[in-house]
């Protein structure tokens, strides 16, 4: 919790809705990591949602998170992502872009990562392509936590853009429409949605970035 | 900042204003953001426990080179 303000307070340069990307960003990597616990669970039910399409998908994600209990949580996080030797969804680029693990996206995102200069968190063999890692690396692309650019500059803004156009827009809209209409999906059928639908703006509004 | 980066700048955030992402993340969405700043640490989980050990770039570098 600490972290997440200690960020918020260093990046007085940043707008509000560069704020809440930053936190969408936020949930849906702590969310794809792994299942949410108690508290997460609880933080999901607090959401409000609004009529607006994304409010709708998160006002579904609140009622969903009432629904569940961390086990429950788990157990359909390994149903849906971890299975016996994998699960239903492989949540990965490289998966989604040509079928198989540890292919030339993974290696297009470790050159990205050597430029910005991201490392890996800790000796896991885990592909970065992850996902979860990815939306974690937007977070802290608009946070500035690492990258050359200031927070909150044009500069800034231009490195999401081309972040998210080699490493996002290709592949993660589909993945959370499958998440969607994945049949063992509950708690992460409304998450599936809040993630499309934050996708299909990030690209709308990256369009307005030049 | 130049004009055009501004004035792409007011369209980009009225935009985003107006799309609801201010209806769940505000205040709520802090908490859950909790965990580490390190760009990995996310993957780190998908059910397992991270390991205490942090290998970056120059201790895995150190490793290879200790190899004999």
């Amino acid at each position: 919790m600490s972290a997440a303000l200690e960020s918020d307070s260093d990046v007085s340069a940043l707008a509000e809705e560069d704020v809440l990307r930053a936190r969408f960003y936020g949930l849906m990597a702590r969310l794809l990591a792994s299942a949410p616990d108690g508290d997460a669970l609880e933080v999901l039910r607090s959401l409000q949602g609004d009529d607006t399409e994304m409010g709708v998908a998160l006002g579904a994600l609140a009622s969903a998170a009432s629904a569940h209990d961390p086990e429950s949580a788990e157990d359909e996080y390994n149903a849906l992502f971890i299975g016996v030797t994998r699960g239903d969804l492989v949540p990965y680029g490289s998966f989604y872009l040509t079928g198989f693990l540890n292919e030339k996206p993974l290696a297009a995102l470790r050159a990205t990562m050597m430029k910005l200069e991201i490392e890996r968190g800790d000796a896991t063999s885990n592909p970065e392509d992850h996902i979860a890692s990815v939306c974690e690396m937007m977070a802290g692309l608009i946070n500035a936590s690492f990258g050359p650019a200031e927070a909150g500059t044009p500069e800034s803004l231009r490195l999401q853009k081309t972040f998210f156009a080699q490493h996002i827009a290709p592949w993660a809209g589909r993945f959370f429409a499958d998440l969607e209409g994945a049949e063992k999906a509950s708690l992460y059928r409304p998450l599936g949605t809040v993630g499309r639908l934050f996708v299909a703006i990030e690209e709308e509004a990256f369009r307005m970035v030049e | 900042m130049s004009e055009l980066d501004k004035k792409e700048g007011l369209d980009r955030r009225s935009f985003l204003r107006g799309v609801g992402l201010s209806a769940g993340a505000a205040g709520a969405g802090a908490a859950v953001m909790s965990g580490s700043k390190s760009a990995e640490a996310a993957v780190d989980g998908a059910g397992k426990k991270a390991a205490g050990y942090q290998e970056t770039e120059l201790v895995r570098q150190a490793y290879e080179l200790s190899r004999f």
